[in-house]
């Protein structure tokens, strides 16, 4: 029997909602079934944590008195954008610090913003005659500000290729550290935990889909940037990036475990994000798509140290590269991990206590479908 | 019984470590590898040394190099692991050479066993918290 959010939502109001994370739930429908899998449980959390460069964060200051009009923002010496109104600006993860020893950028400042810390605030303006002031100097809090919200424009990436370097020396990119003669290999996907894997056709996701972000509650915004569809499936998901989201999310709720600015050597800044998407078991095909097992989703590797056109060398199940190596004409490459499986886990955890606890209903995302179908364009170079 | 001790050795003057090298090699017969030297502007530096001999040998060499004048300490623990800054990640765990670092086939968690630990740093710039540090 089919259920609605309604009904689900009905139960988790009464404490009464069952609940299993997206590993959990592989047993479960391996030893009775999708149709009695999809007759018991009423929702299956996802979790991802990993590096999203494409995130950032919306802020209000308030205006000082005087007030001014910032065009050119600096927290802890990180610039931000000067390009909205008079106290308003955007926080790229991946803006780095004027400071010359490096190390720190926009991805730190919404970390430590969100751990309470006091923020050195530093910015200039033109001065007008309704915004008088040339420059304020001060320190501000996540308290203090009127609104704080991460605005991600692209999270959740569906899978990702495997990074490796084929060259003769280390390369450093943001699949990280590439040893020379593929000594090693990087992934970057919570495989089986993950949400955009386990929803893979956007049956239930979409614009409005309430979510874990960052350890506060946050909402599925529109499809992700380099939201694609054209990818080759196996197992009927993707085996290479392919859908995204984009996510908002209140940071005064947030907690600085699940946001965390991370420093990529010989690459720049990024930002770990955790985040967890509730799946709402409607029907027995959902269930199936939510039993998928690492050993089932699958990535291509490519070499890294090929600046364009990256053809794909092999192919590995995430439960061959969980185990720290896998095979290569004949070679072991030892594998590891970009994003933390504990801490997919965790968030998947989290958010499935809060669906028991009754804190935490389903959305059902509003009727705007995102795409079926949907290619790339590449940036061409015009004279004019 | 031929073992394997780690030595950090402080020096004043940068020649030290041919003068070292030689006369671990000539008077105690040990296979010396220098897993780590910095040296700073005015000559004076640290290097972590390994060595591999005869365990009478390696403990009479200790002496003999301390009599000559050179602070020298043996090397018990070296790669940290700050564990509130880790978010568990993995990314280290393909870089090290010795296999030091690995992780948790159940719980997912790092493990370390700095027993095998070589000092060669190649891990510290593969973490993007700066969880890792050498203390030398
Ligand atoms: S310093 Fe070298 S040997 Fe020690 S843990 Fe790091 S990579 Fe491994
Ligand atoms: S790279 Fe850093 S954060 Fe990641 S597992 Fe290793 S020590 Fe932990």
């Amino acid at each position: 029997m089919p259920k609605t959010y309604e009904q689900i939502n009905e139960k988790i109001r009464s404490g009464k909602a069952v609940v299993y994370t997206a590993e959990e739930v592989i047993d479960l429908v391996r030893s009775n079934g999708a149709e009695k899998a999809a007759e018991e449980v009423d929702v299956v959390t996802t979790g991802t944590f990993g590096a999203m460069c494409s995130s950032g964060a919306f802020v209000n200051f308030g205006h000082s008195s005087p007030p001014i009009r910032m065009t050119d923002i600096r927290l802890n010496d990180v610039p931000v954008d000067g390009g909205l109104a008079a106290v308003d600006t955007y926080i790229g993860a991946t803006a780095l610090t004027t400071n010359s020893k490096g190390g720190y950028g926009g991805a730190h400042v919404i970390e430590d913003l969100i751990a309470g810390k006091k923020i050195h605030l530093h910015a200039w303006g033109p001065g007008t005659d309704c915004y008088v002031r040339k420059d304020i100097d001060t320190y501000i809090t996540l308290d203090d500000i009127n609104d704080a919200y991460l605005y991600n424009p692209r999270n959740c990436y569906q899978n990702y290729s495997i990074a490796t370097n084929t060259s003769d020396r280390t390369i450093y990119t943001y699949m990280g550290k590439l040893l020379p003669r593929m000594k090693n290999a990087t992934y970057s996907s919570a495989g089986q935990l993950s949400p955009l894997l386990n929803d893979p056709h956007l049956e239930t996701i979409g614009m409005g889909t309430r979510i874990f972000l960052g350890g506060g509650e946050g909402y599925v915004a529109w499809p992700g940037t380099q939201f694609k569809t054209n990818v080759e499936e196996v197992n009927g998901v993707p085996v290479a990036g392919a859908r995204t989201l984009a996510l908002i999310g209140d940071m005064k709720q947030m907690d600085a475990k699940y946001v965390r600015g991370l420093d990529i050597t010989g690459y720049g800044i990024s930002m770990a994000v955790g985040i967890g998407i509730p799946i709402p078991i409607l029907n027995k095909e959902i269930m199936e798509r939510c039993a998928i097992s690492d050993d089932q989703i699958f990535a291509d590797m490519v070499d890294y140290s090929q600046p364009v056109d990256r053809p794909p060398m092999a192919r590995y199940s995430y439960a061959q590269l969980r185990t720290g190596k896998v095979e290569y004409n004949g070679k072991h490459i030892r594998t590891s991990s970009m994003s933390s499986y504990s801490g997919a886990r965790d968030v998947a955890n989290r958010l499935k206590d809060w669906i028991e606890h009754g804190e935490f209903m389903l959305n059902k995302p509003a009727d705007v479908p995102f795409p079926k179908e949907r290619k790339l364009n590449k940036l061409e170079e015009r004279r004019c | 019984m031929m073992t394997e001790k780690k030595f950090k050795i402080n020096f004043t003057e940068s020649n030290v470590q041919d003068s070292v090298a030689y006369i671990l090699v000539s008077e105690f017969d040990l296979r010396p590898n220098i897993l780590k030297a910095e040296i700073s502007g005015d000559g004076s530096g640290v290097m972590i040394l390994s060595l591999v001999g005869d365990e009478e040998k390696l403990v009479k060499a200790e002496e003999r190099l301390e009599e000559a004048g050179f602070d020298i300490k043996e090397l018990e623990k070296r790669i940290h692991r700050d564990e509130c800054l880790c978010w568990n990640c993995g990314a280290c765990t393909s870089i090290c050479p010795t296999g030091c670092i690995s992780m948790d086939p159940k719980t997912f968690l790092i493990n370390f066993d700095d027993s095998k630990c070589i000092a060669c740093g190649a891990c510290l710039n593969s973490c993007a918290v700066h969880a890792l540090g050498l203390h030398i």
